[in-house]
């Protein structure tokens, strides 16, 4: 369930901090029910030398501080040239210019702040984790800064008119780089992090609305005790190994998919101008996914050529379909190739109904994804002849044979790959990483207020917050999830 | 053979088509007899009093429409109220000025407070009940309230005319039909109708219609209702047996006193009717596997376990219980059903089996060895209206001026009802009026938590208040309603008393003067550990200690504190409550502090009104898929926020509805700039009204 637009974060707004600073008035931290403050990175990846992180919310004056310490803020709306070091630890980031535009008069109508800083993801990534650990700020949600802007009346009713389609983008980018970044090891370890945080809570709760009407049985709570320890102990053991593991894989991801045999293969050698595929005329050759890092009309791209997509193989294609179906679902930018000398045949059928018309079709709010519809093995048409089928969608001819086509090809890619990495949301993975090494710890500094509260309701709250920093993650956590679990697991009623 | 009469929920809530006299019971000697009301109350139950109190309160000339004046404020089922969640649901009601909680003040005969170890913020309120007690009491307050009239009859029909054009709803209530065919007109209709629709009593392989015997439950309204199109569900509950008193060897079980002093449901009363020596005790038993036995040998004779009426997720009778746990022992409270009643109500053993096998399943229970059964248990199978299909102020969306309250929504228990009933009368009050709806929201109250529940969510079980169920759980607290609600209640709508307002402004001046007071002393932690020491204050922290924060520690309450620094905190012991009040705030104000910050970004969605007339199924120049659309349209959600609730609904829709909200702000706005030609506008309405 999605719950509330300025609510998205309800729990996880709520970074760790001592309970002293935020009761104190004049340290700086933002007066009560102001809202959050939010930063994310608003320029895209890519080849960039600048890179633009932006704050939004009544923190945003103390972030400045925080980052640029001990100096004052600048003067409004002009740049100034300051050295960022990490608030906590007081290492030095990047020189870079800031800017502080003060509400009402900013993009979003509130306290604004921007830090130019040099593009390299591991400057970014560091400015990112020093804004996270100030406290009252939290990484922005998808298209949070405009909807900010909106609702303080900073945008017109003709700019909101492509607000959803750009949020829907958003959305869309991080649900892939999310699956991207989940898929594997450490997916594994937050769905079952999340689970035995549920239950525990769910434990918690029941506790709390069953234990003295109904006889839950012995040991409850002192269970759900022993579980939180343990991810105390498993989430502290997985940030501080966080350094290593997970390789980057950076760049927007095509992927190259079609039904057997039509020459993705080729393509892929093509761009990468290098052979990386093994080609035959023999269909099912590729049975991997294969990757291969390149450089697509001048941006970083992750280039994967997939099994053809067809049913009823031995199981060793077989499962190489299935992971290209898997891969289908994360890409940026799909190249859907088919043989043009062969669109009757049920394979391209098939293939033009499943991956070709949902992507094509979609209005903004379905799950739509782009895609490139490329026509291959156009030397075998007849020349001179009608060309492939007018019910097609848009499509490009090419021909990996002869390289005809290639430049049309090259030219396509370029626009929609600018869109692509224009956008900050798919921005490299280290960054996504930061959001999760955000919320993980987030969750656990929550899990330690657990342990050392007595007040019951108070030690949920905490539970509740870990939980929601979790959701962030993984999704999930709802009441209803927890009912369940409690009546799943206890005998309460009447 | 047992007699059914008097005895269960759905005696209490059916209707009858016997034609009694039109007794007529004025509460108001000022008030005319006639048949033209404010507001038409229909049933005497826990919603229905709540109801028509609080509309008589907001200054509505109120009928309260029931088959036997003397089943008002009937406990049909268990005989206590409060608990964890519900306990937090009757204060609210009472700073509202509702009626169940000095009710009980009056009534109770076993106070005690729930999960008192496990902090404030969950603490459940909890009494048994004398339940001749409090019907008495409740139909005093009901038959004294001004501006209130009880009539007996059954209604059999609703009478509609055409809508308000400036609401949607595709008609309006303007009265009912009585069974005799009399009429009665009204300018707001409440249905607090309980389990009458349709209701089906079962024991064992035995149904009866919910009427009494040869009686359809009221098929009149239920017609009519199902006419207009309302969609219908279908729930089941129960009752266990009840138990001679005289017959239970209450010598070999675990006894549970109340507590002393018993904490009053009711802000305004600093004590309760009876001393705590003078109370019953409760009594503990367990089942055991003889009970599993005769469940499990016996569920072909128990068609109200096998059918597939969808029950709770939580087990409500006895045999769900052996079912879903087997091989465990369940708890079985025994409660006292009054004073002078020789009644003793088995809590968990709800049953449908036949009567006499439950006489035998209960004789093998550990001090009930040669217990009498007095009534046998019984299932109760009833339709409930979706509650998607009524406002947060508990208007149907389909038929402008009918209010819904209470069971007839899909919820179960008195205080869900009763919460329910305020709600539904202070509005059906204010709509008379023409005034805005009084809405309470999920960061404000437990009522607003059940009602946004209800109303965005829907519900396929029973639904019952979980403290779990509110995520600002530490804000909403059983100490602080009055705080919350009791303001309001009295500037916005006016069903608050003027004392009960004066009241609570003594309590928030001097709380907030507490507490400011305790964040002014401050001392380093080394004189507080010297001051006070038996708290657990660690020494060394350089940074001086206010008074507040020590104050926090569990061991330290104000009584000690007041003893440490006697100026200027003496004075602040003197009233116990304010005394608990200030340690309660202190032991969560560092949490208070994120929460109210989430509470007003979620108050700022929900100040984005929706417009009520909004089709969603034809809005055009808006991108939303069509499942969304049929989502909004069923449960047309009043405000962004309730919007974003709604399972499905997307945050890419979400956007598109705000720019509704925004557009729909700018028109309202050009409006406001020439109130001559809005003032115009009205008439010609008015002229066409009169035309129709």
């Amino acid at each position: 369930m999605w719950r509330g637009l300025w609510t998205l974060v309800a729990w996880a707004a709520r970074g760790p901090r001592s309970p002293r600073s935020c009761t104190r008035q004049g340290s700086g931290a933002p007066a009560p029910g102001s809202g959050a403050t939010i930063f994310a990175l608003s320029s895209g990846q890519g080849r960039c030398g600048i890179a633009v992180i932006r704050t939004s919310g009544p923190a945003s004056g103390h972030a400045l501080r925080s980052l640029t310490a001990p100096r004052d803020l600048p003067p409004a709306r002009s740049a100034c040239l300051r050295l960022l070091s990490h608030p906590r630890s007081g290492e030095p980031l990047d020189r870079a210019l800031v800017l502080w535009f003060p509400g009402p008069q900013s993009f979003t109508g509130e306290d604004c702040a921007e830090f130019h800083v040099h593009g390299g993801p591991a400057v970014v990534s560091g400015v990112l984790q020093a804004l996270g650990s100030v406290p009252g700020l939290r990484p922005a949600e998808a298209g949070e800064f405009t909807r900010r802007a909106f609702a303080h009346g900073k945008l017109s009713l003709t700019e909101v008119e492509g607000l959803a389609d750009l949020i829907h983008a958003e959305t869309e980018a991080q649900r892939r780089q999310a699956l991207r970044q989940l898929d594997g090891e450490l997916g594994h370890l937050c769905h079952g992090w999340a689970k035995t945080l549920t239950k525990a809570l769910a434990h918690v709760e029941a506790y709390i609305d069953f234990g003295e009407d109904d006889n839950l049985e012995e040991g409850v709570l002192e269970r759900a005790d022993s579980q939180v320890r343990e991810l105390e102990l498993a989430l502290s053991a997985h940030l501080r190994d966080a350094r290593r593991g997970q390789r980057l894989r950076s760049g927007a991801h095509v992927v190259v998919a079609g039904p057997p045999n039509a020459g993705k293969s080729s393509l892929v050698n093509l761009l990468s101008r290098k052979p990386v595929s093994i080609v035959s005329p023999e269909p099912g050759t590729t049975r991997d996914v294969l990757e291969i890092p390149v450089d697509l009309a001048g941006f970083p791209a992750l280039l994967s050529d997939t099994a053809g997509l067809r049913e009823g193989v031995g199981p060793v294609e077989q499962e190489g379909v299935r992971r290209a179906r898997e891969r289908l679902q994360q890409a940026d930018l799909i190249l859907a190739v088919l043989d043009a000398s062969d669109l009757a045949s049920p394979s391209s059928r098939n293939f033009l109904d499943t991956v070709v018309a949902p992507a094509g079709a979609g209005s903004p709010n379905e799950s739509s994804q782009r895609l490139l519809l490329v026509l291959n093995k156009s030397d075998l048409l007849p020349p001179g002849g009608p060309g492939p089928s007018p019910n097609l969608p848009p499509h490009l001819l090419l021909s990996c044979l002869t390289g005809e086509g290639l430049d049309d090809l090259l030219e396509a890619l370029r626009k929609e790959l600018a869109e692509v990495c224009g956008d900050p949301s798919t921005g490299p993975p280290l960054l996504t990483r930061a959001r999760h090494q955000h919320h993980l710890q987030g969750c656990l500094d929550a899990l330690g207020h657990y342990r050392q509260t007595k007040d019951l309701a108070l030690a949920a709250e905490a539970l509740r917050l870990a939980r929601g920093h979790l959701g962030r993650i993984t999704g999930g956590g709802s009441t209803e999830e927890v009912l369940d679990i409690i009546f799943r697991d206890f005998c309460v009623g009447k | 053979m047992f007699s059914l009469r008097g005895c269960g929920p759905c005696v209490a809530a059916s209707f009858t088509k016997k034609h009694l006299p039109l007794l007529r019971f004025i509460g108001d000697s000022a008030a005319p007899l006639s048949t033209n009301f404010d507001v038409v109350v229909i049933g005497g139950g826990h919603a229905g009093t709540e109801a028509a109190a609080a509309a008589a309160r907001c200054g509505s000339r109120t009928l309260l429409l029931t088959h036997r004046v003397d089943t008002i404020g009937q406990m049909s089922c268990n005989p206590s109220f409060g608990g964890i969640g519900k306990g937090h649901l009757m204060r609210e009601v009472d700073a509202l000025d509702g009626l169940c909680s000095r009710i009980c003040d009056q009534s109770g005969v076993h106070y005690k407070v729930l999960n008192r170890r496990k902090g404030p913020a969950v603490w459940g309120l909890r009494a048994q009940i004398d339940r001749k007690l409090y019907k008495q009491n409740m139909q005093k307050e009901i038959l004294n309230t001004p501006l209130l009239t009880v009539q007996e009859g059954a209604v059999e029909d609703l009478i509609l005319t055409e809508p308000e054009p400036e609401h949607t709803g595709k008609c309006r209530v303007s009265g009912v039909v009585l069974a005799d065919g009399s009429t009665v007109h009204a300018e707001s209709v409440v249905l607090t109708t309980g389990t009458f629709l349709r209701g089906v009593i079962v024991i064992g392989l035995e149904t009866h219609p919910a009427g009494r015997l040869g009686d359809q439950p009221s098929i009149g309204l239920a017609q009519t209702l199902e006419k207009l199109g309302f969609v219908v569900g279908r729930l089941k509950t129960g009752t266990p047996p009840r138990i001679a008193k005289e017959s239970i060897n209450f010598s070999i079980l675990n006894k549970q006193t109340p507590d002393n002093p018993s904490i009053p449901f009711s802000f305004i009363n600093e004590t309760v009717w009876i001393k705590p020596e003078d109370q019953l005790p409760c009594y503990l038993t367990h089942t055991n596997p003889r009970v599993d036995e005769i469940v499990l040998e016996n569920l072909h004779l128990n068609s109200h376990i096998k059918e597939t009426t969808r029950g709770p997720r939580y087990c409500p009778s006895i045999e769900s219980k052996v079912l879903r746990f087997p091989n465990r022992l369940h708890q079985i409270w025994l409660e006292p059903e009054g004073m002078d009643s020789d009644l003793i109500y088995p809590q968990g053993l709800s049953v449908t089996l036949p009567a006499e096998l439950q006489e035998k399943m209960i004789t093998c229970i550990k001090g009930l060895e040669k217990a009498k059964m007095i009534q046998p248990g019984y299932g109760v199978q009833y339709d409930y209206l979706d509650p998607r299909q009524i406002t947060p102020s508990l208007e149907t969306h389909l038929v402008q001026r009918l209010f819904f309250a209470g069971q007839i929504n899909g919820t179960t228990g008195y205080e869900e009802a009763a919460a329910q009933g305020v709600i539904a009368g202070i509005n059906a009050s204010l709509r008379v009026k023409r005034k805005p709806p009084f809405v309470i929201s999920r960061t404000e109250g437990y009522i607003g938590v059940l009602i946004d529940d209800l109303t965005t969510l829907g519900t396929n079980e029973p639904y019952r208040m979980f403290t779990s169920r509110a995520e600002f759980r530490l804000s909403l607290r059983p100490d602080n309603a009055d705080s919350r609600l009791t303001f309001r209640g009295y500037k916005e709508v006016g069903c608050v008393s003027q004392q009960r307002y004066e009241r609570a402004s003594r309590m928030k001046t001097s709380l907030e003067e507490g507490i400011s007071v305790l964040k002014s002393i401050e001392f380093s932690s080394s004189k507080w550990k010297k001051l006070i020491p038996e708290a657990s204050i660690s020494i060394g922290k350089s940074l001086p200690l206010r008074a507040l924060d020590v104050l926090k520690y569990e061991e330290v309450d104000m009584k000690l504190l007041a003893k440490a620094v006697p100026e200027p905190l003496k004075k602040y012991i003197k009233c116990r409550e304010l005394a608990e009040r200030l340690k309660i705030e202190a032991t969560y104000e560092s949490v208070l502090f994120h929460q109210q910050q989430q509470i007003k970004e979620v108050q700022r969605d929900e100040a984005l009104q929706l417009p009520k007339d909004l089709d969603y199924l034809t809005l055009r120049d808006v991108s939303l898929s069509y499942e969304v659309r049929e989502k909004l349209q069923f449960s047309r959600p009043e405000t962004i926020g309730a919007a974003s609730r709604i399972p499905g609904v997307t945050p890419a829709a979400i956007i598109n509805l705000l720019r509704f909200v925004k557009t729909s702000q700018q028109r309202q706005m050009a409006v406001h700039e020439l109130p001559r030609t809005d003032q115009s506008l009205c008439d010609t309405d008015r002229l066409e009204e009169r035309q129709l």
